[in-house]
C-alpha cells in the first residue's frame, strides 16, 4: 500500500476582471506518512493557496490544476461529493486563525463535534465528553464547549482550530499558520502540542508558516516558495545551514526568528504578481540574474544530495573559492605556519565572517585570497579560474581590498578625487568624463560629500572616518564582486563604525557584492556575517552558518573562543 | 438604561405625541363638524359649542385634559367614535384580527418565497438562473401593491371568478361548520394576501440574496467545507442562520408598518381591517379614532421591535453581553 501523499503540478488561477491571476504555479512533492514538511514563503507567495488547493477548497470561478494521490488514491479529480469523504477522514486542514474561521452563532462544542456525528462516529449524547476529550489534548479545560467564538481569545480558537482538525484523526494534517496568534510560551506549548499528537497519531504534516523557526521545529523538509513557484527545496536543516536560492538568502536575512542578534534585511524590490511574462519570477530583486533569467523560466533542479532549487545558476554562485591553502614565513631559522590548508568557499552577495585571535593568519589569508600574495600549497579560484595573481584587483567586477588603517591606506599627498579615481585611471577603465561621474556616485553612496570642494581636498585633511569611507569608495567604484574588509571598523569609533557597517551592508544589499569581513570583534560577527569561518593558529575550527555558530556557542568546538568573545558569552 | 424603561419611555412618548397633535391644528373638532363642506348641516350656536366642550371636557387645561386622557387610556377607554357612533376600542378590536390575519399571513408567505428564491439566488450568484430571477423579482416588487391587487381583482374575481370581489366574508352567510367558515374567510383573503405577499417578497429576497452572499465569502463557510460536512447542514445550519440575522430586524419593521402598508390594499379590496377604518376616519375626521388606530399603530411597532431585540438575542450569541458586538 502507498504510504505517501503525491502532489503534482498543483495549479491555482484566481479569477478576476481581467487576466486571471496565477497564484500557484505548477508545484509539485512527495510527502511520506508520519513526516513534515514545511512551506515557507512572504504573503502572497501562494502557500495559502497551495493548502486550498490541495483540500479541493478553490471554488468557481477560480480554476485549480494538478493532481493529488493520497495514499495511493486520485483526490482531486473526484467529486464534490466523494472529495467529502476525504475531507471527513483522511485529510483535515487546520486554518488560519481569523475573526470569523469559525461560525460565530454556534456553540464550540458542536463545531467540534458535528462531523463526528454526521459521520456517527458518536453519538449527540457522547458528543459533549467527545468533545472535551478533543479540547483537552490541545491544552484547553474542557468548559469551552459551551462557550462562543466570540467568547475565546484568539489563542484559545487556534487551539479550537487545531482541535477540530484532528477530531477524524486525518492522515494527512495541513496546518496554516499553526502559532500566528500565541505569545511566546503559549507557541513553544503549541508546537509541543503538534508533535505530540503527530507521534501518537502518525498523521504526514504539510506546515505552512512565514515563521521560519516554528517549520524548523516543526518539519524534516521544507519548500521555500516565491510568487507562486517553489524557488528552493531540501532538508530543513541544511536549508538553514546554507540556504542557495537567492530568494531563501534574503528571506533569511529578513527573518527575526532565524537570526536574532543580525541586523534584519530585507530583500530590496517588491514581488509583481502580475508580471506574467516568462523569466525568472525573481530576476528583478536577484543581485546576480544573467540575460537567461529574463527569458527562461528555471525549472527545480537537483543541485545536490536532497536538495533542489530553481535557478539557472544553481543557486547563489560560488564567486571565490579557496582550496587548502597553506602558508610559511621564514623569520630567521624558524618557519612559522601562518596558515594551513585553509578553505573558504565566498557565495555572491554573502557575508562571510573570519573570525579569531590576532595571528591566527587571518590577515594573511585575506591577502591571499585577494591574489597579492601567493599562497605555498593549494588553490584559489575566482569564479571558477584559478587566481594566479592580482589581475582580478584590477578589472571592474573583481576583488578589492579594504585595509584595516586607512590613514596609511590612502596616500597623504592625494585628494580625495584622485584617491579615489586611481583603480580607474591606471587600468584605463573608463573616459576621464566617466570617472568624474562615477567617483561622485560612489561618494554619494557612502554618504559624503560629492561637491568640488570636497574632491579637492587632501585626503590628509579628513577625519577617520571620513578616511575609512574614501578608502572604501576607492574599493566600490570599481564596482567588486567580491569585497574583502580586512578589520575596516577597528580603528574607527564606535558611531563611525555603525555608519560606516551600515552603509556597507546596505551596499552589498542592493549591489550584491560577496563580503569577506575579517575581523577579531565577534559581537560584530554577528550583527552582520551569514557565514562563518573560526580560525585560530592557521587552521580553521569551525565553519558554517553563522547564527547557527554563534546561537549555540558554548557547543561549539570553539566554544573557549566564541564565549570569551561574545557580549553575552 | 434599561431596555424595558427604553421601552416604557417610548411608549410614553407615542401617547403624548397622540395626545398632542390633535391639540397642535387650529380649531377643534366642533368647528369641523359644525363647519361642513357642503354647509348642509347646521351650524352649532354659540350655548352649544360651549356645551359640546363642557361635555367633552375640552374646556379643561391642558393638563387636566392629558391627565383624563392617560387615565382613560390604562382603563382601556379610547373615547368614542363621531362617526361610527360606537367606541373606538370596540371598532378597533372587530377590525384588528382581520388586518392581522391579511399582514401575518403575508408575512409569513413573503418570508417564505423571499427565503427560498433569496437563498436560490445566493446560491448561484452572477449565474444566468440568478440574474433571470433577480429581474423577475424586482420588477414585481416595484409595482405599487394596489396595481397589483387591482389587476388581480379585474382577472381572477371578476373575469375568471375563482374568488370574490370584495369583504372578508359573505354576508349573512350561515356556516354549518367552522371548516365552511374558514373556506369562505380563506377565499376571501387570499388575493389581497397575494397582493400583499407579492408586495413584500421583493425586499425580503434582496436582503437574503445579499446576505447570503455575504455570509458564503466568509472564513467559517470554507472551514465547514472542509470539514466535509453534507451540503444541507452547510447550507441551512452554518450560511442561512448567519445570513438570517438582519433579517429579523427587517420583519419588525414590517410587522411595526401593520396598518400603514394594508390601506391600499384593502381599500382595493374592501377589506374591513384597520386600514379601511383608518380611511373612512381621516375622511370623516374623526379624532378619537384616528387617536385609537394611531395608537394601536405605535404600540404594535414597539411590539414589534421588542420582539425582534429579544428574538435577535437568541439567535446571535454575540449580542447578549451589553450589545457588544465584534
Amino acid at each position: 500500500m502507498d504510504r505517501s501523499i503525491k502532489a503534482s503540478r498543483i495549479q491555482v488561477a484566481y479569477h478576476t476582471d481581467g487576466e486571471p491571476l496565477k497564484a500557484l504555479k505548477e508545484t509539485s512533492f512527495t510527502l511520506r506518512e508520519g513526516r513534515s514538511l514545511g512551506v515557507v514563503g512572504e504573503s502572497g507567495s501562494g502557500k495559502t493557496s497551495l493548502a486550498l488547493a490541495l483540500m479541493g477548497l478553490v471554488n468557481r470561478p477560480h480554476q485549480t490544476a494538478g493532481e493529488l494521490m493520497l495514499f495511493g488514491k486520485s483526490y482531486l479529480n473526484l467529486r464534490e461529493v466523494e472529495k467529502k469523504t476525504y475531507r471527513r477522514s483522511t485529510m483535515a486542514m487546520m486554518f488560519q486563525n481569523a475573526t470569523e474561521v469559525l461560525n460565530p452563532v454556534m456553540v464550540i462544542g458542536s463545531q467540534l463535534t458535528e462531523r463526528l456525528i454526521e459521520k456517527r462516529l458518536t453519538s449527540s449524547r457522547l458528543a459533549r465528553e467527545e468533545a472535551e476529550r478533543l479540547l483537552r489534548l490541545v491544552g484547553l479545560e474542557g468548559w469551552e464547549t459551551d462557550a462562543y467564538p466570540h467568547q475565546l481569545s484568539g489563542g484559545m480558537q487556534q487551539r479550537v482550530l487545531l482541535a477540530m482538525a484532528i477530531a477524524c484523526n486525518p492522515r494527512f494534517l495541513i496546518l496554516d499558520e499553526p502559532t500566528s496568534s500565541l505569545d511566546g510560551i503559549a507557541r513553544q506549548e503549541m508546537i509541543q502540542i503538534i508533535k505530540s499528537l503527530q507521534k501518537k497519531l502518525g498523521f504526514a504534516m504539510l506546515v505552512i508558516s512565514h515563521d521560519l523557526k516554528l517549520v524548523g521545529e516543526l518539519t524534516q523538509e521544507i519548500m521555500v516558495m516565491y510568487g507562486g513557484r517553489i524557488v528552493e527545496k531540501g532538508l530543513t536543516d541544511a536549508v538553514f545551514e546554507k540556504p542557495m536560492h537567492p530568494y531563501t538568502c534574503g528571506f533569511m536575512n529578513a527573518s527575526v526568528e532565524m537570526a536574532p542578534h543580525k541586523d534584519l534585511w530585507g530583500i530590496p524590490g517588491e514581488y509583481k504578481s502580475e508580471d506574467t511574462t516568462a523569466g525568472c519570477i525573481f530576476r528583478d530583486r536577484c543581485t546576480q540574474s544573467l540575460d537567461c533569467c529574463q527569458s527562461e523560466t528555471p525549472a527545480l533542479k537537483g543541485v545536490s544530495i536532497e536538495r533542489e532549487v530553481a535557478c539557472h545558476q544553481d543557486g547563489l554562485v560560488s564567486i571565490l573559492k579557496a582550496e587548502s591553502v597553506s602558508k610559511e614565513y621564514q623569520i630567521g631559522s624558524r618557519k612559522i605556519s601562518a596558515l594551513n590548508t585553509v578553505y573558504m568557499n565566498l557565495r555572491h552577495g554573502e557575508t562571510l565572517a573570519l573570525i579569531g585571535p590576532s595571528g591566527s593568519g587571518k590577515s594573511t589569508f585575506a591577502k591571499i585570497v585577494a591574489g597579492f600574495l601567493m599562497p605555498d600549497a593549494g588553490e584559489i579560484f575566482y569564479r571558477g579560474t584559478p587566481l594566479t595573481d592580482n589581475r582580478f584587483a584590477c578589472r571592474e567586477g573583481g576583488i578589492q581590498l579594504v585595509l584595516q588603517d586607512p590613514f596609511s591606506a590612502l596616500s597623504h599627498r592625494l585628494t580625495v578625487e584622485e584617491a579615489v579615481g586611481e583603480p580607474l585611471r591606471i587600468n584605463n577603465i573608463a573616459s576621464e568624463e566617466e570617472i568624474v561621474s562615477r567617483i561622485k556616485e560612489t561618494l554619494k553612496s557612502l554618504q559624503l560629500y560629492s561637491c568640488d570642494a570636497f574632491l579637492q581636498r587632501y585626503t590628509s585633511c579628513l577625519s577617520g572616518g571620513q578616511r575609512q569611507r574614501v578608502a572604501l569608495a576607492r574599493a566600490l567604484v570599481m564596482r567588486p564582486k567580491v569585497l574583502i574588509a580586512d578589520e575596516i571598523t577597528s580603528m574607527l569609533d564606535v558611531s563611525t563604525q555603525a555608519n560606516v557597517l551600515r552603509l556597507l551592508k546596505q551596499l552589498q544589499n542592493n549591489l550584491g557584492f560577496a563580503l569577506l569581513l575579517i575581523t577579531h570583534d565577534l559581537n560584530l560577527a554577528r550583527k552582520v556575517s551569514d557565514q562563518l569561518i573560526v580560525m585560530e593558529d592557521g587552521k580553521i575550527l569551525e565553519e558554517g552558518n553563522a547564527t547557527r555558530i554563534l546561537q549555540n556557542a558554548d557547543q561549539s568546538r570553539s566554544a573557549e573562543l566564541l564565549k570569551a568573545g561574545l557580549v553575552d558569552g | 438604561m434599561d431596555k424595558k424603561w427604553q421601552y416604557f419611555l417610548t411608549f410614553f412618548v407615542i401617547l403624548t405625541l397622540n395626545f398632542a397633535l390633535p391639540r397642535m391644528m387650529p380649531g377643534d373638532p366642533f368647528l369641523y363638524i359644525s363647519g361642513d363642506e357642503n354647509d348642509l348641516t347646521a351650524h352649532y350656536s354659540r350655548d352649544q359649542l360651549e356645551y359640546y366642550r363642557e361635555y367633552y371636557g375640552l374646556d379643561q387645561p391642558i393638563t387636566i385634559q392629558y391627565f383624563h386622557y392617560l387615565k382613560d387610556i390604562v382603563l382601556g377607554d379610547l373615547g368614542f367614535s363621531y362617526s361610527h357612533r360606537e367606541s373606538v376600542s370596540q371598532l378597533i378590536l372587530n377590525r384588528l384580527p382581520w388586518s392581522l390575519l391579511l399582514v401575518v399571513s403575508s408575512m409569513v408567505l413573503s418570508l417564505l418565497v423571499g427565503i427560498f428564491l433569496g437563498s436560490y439566488s445566493a446560491w448561484r450568484r452572477n449565474r444566468w438562473n440568478d440574474s433571470v430571477l433577480y429581474t423577475v423579482v424586482m420588477v414585481l416588487s416595484e409595482i405599487p401593491a394596489f396595481l397589483i391587487g387591482l389587476v388581480l381583482l379585474v382577472v381572477f374575481a371578476a373575469t375568471l371568478g375563482w374568488f370574490p370581489l370584495s369583504g372578508a366574508k359573505t354576508h349573512f352567510a350561515f356556516y354549518e361548520s367552522l371548516l365552511d367558515q374558514g373556506w369562505d374567510i380563506g377565499s376571501h383573503a387570499v388575493l389581497p394576501v397575494i397582493t400583499l405577499t407579492i408586495a413584500r417578497t421583493g425586499g425580503i429576497y434582496l436582503m437574503v440574496r445579499n446576505s447570503l452572499s455575504t455570509v458564503l465569502t466568509k472564513d467559517y463557510m470554507r472551514t465547514a467545507r472542509a470539514k466535509g460536512l453534507k451540503e444541507y447542514r452547510i447550507r441551512y445550519l452554518h450560511a442561512l442562520r448567519n445570513a438570517l440575522l438582519p433579517l429579523i430586524t427587517r420583519i419588525a419593521l414590517q410587522l411595526g408598518g401593520l396598518v400603514g402598508g394594508a390601506v391600499l390594499v384593502e381599500n382595493v379590496f374592501a377589506y374591513p381591517g384597520l386600514g379601511t377604518l383608518m380611511t373612512t376616519a381621516v375622511a370623516h375626521r374623526d379624532y378619537p379614532l384616528l387617536q385609537g388606530i394611531f395608537l394601536v399603530t405605535g404600540t404594535s411597532v414597539i411590539l414589534a421591535n421588542f420582539l425582534a431585540d429579544s428574538f435577535y438575542q437568541k439567535l446571535d450569541p454575540r449580542v447578549q453581553q451589553g450589545g457588544r458586538k465584534r
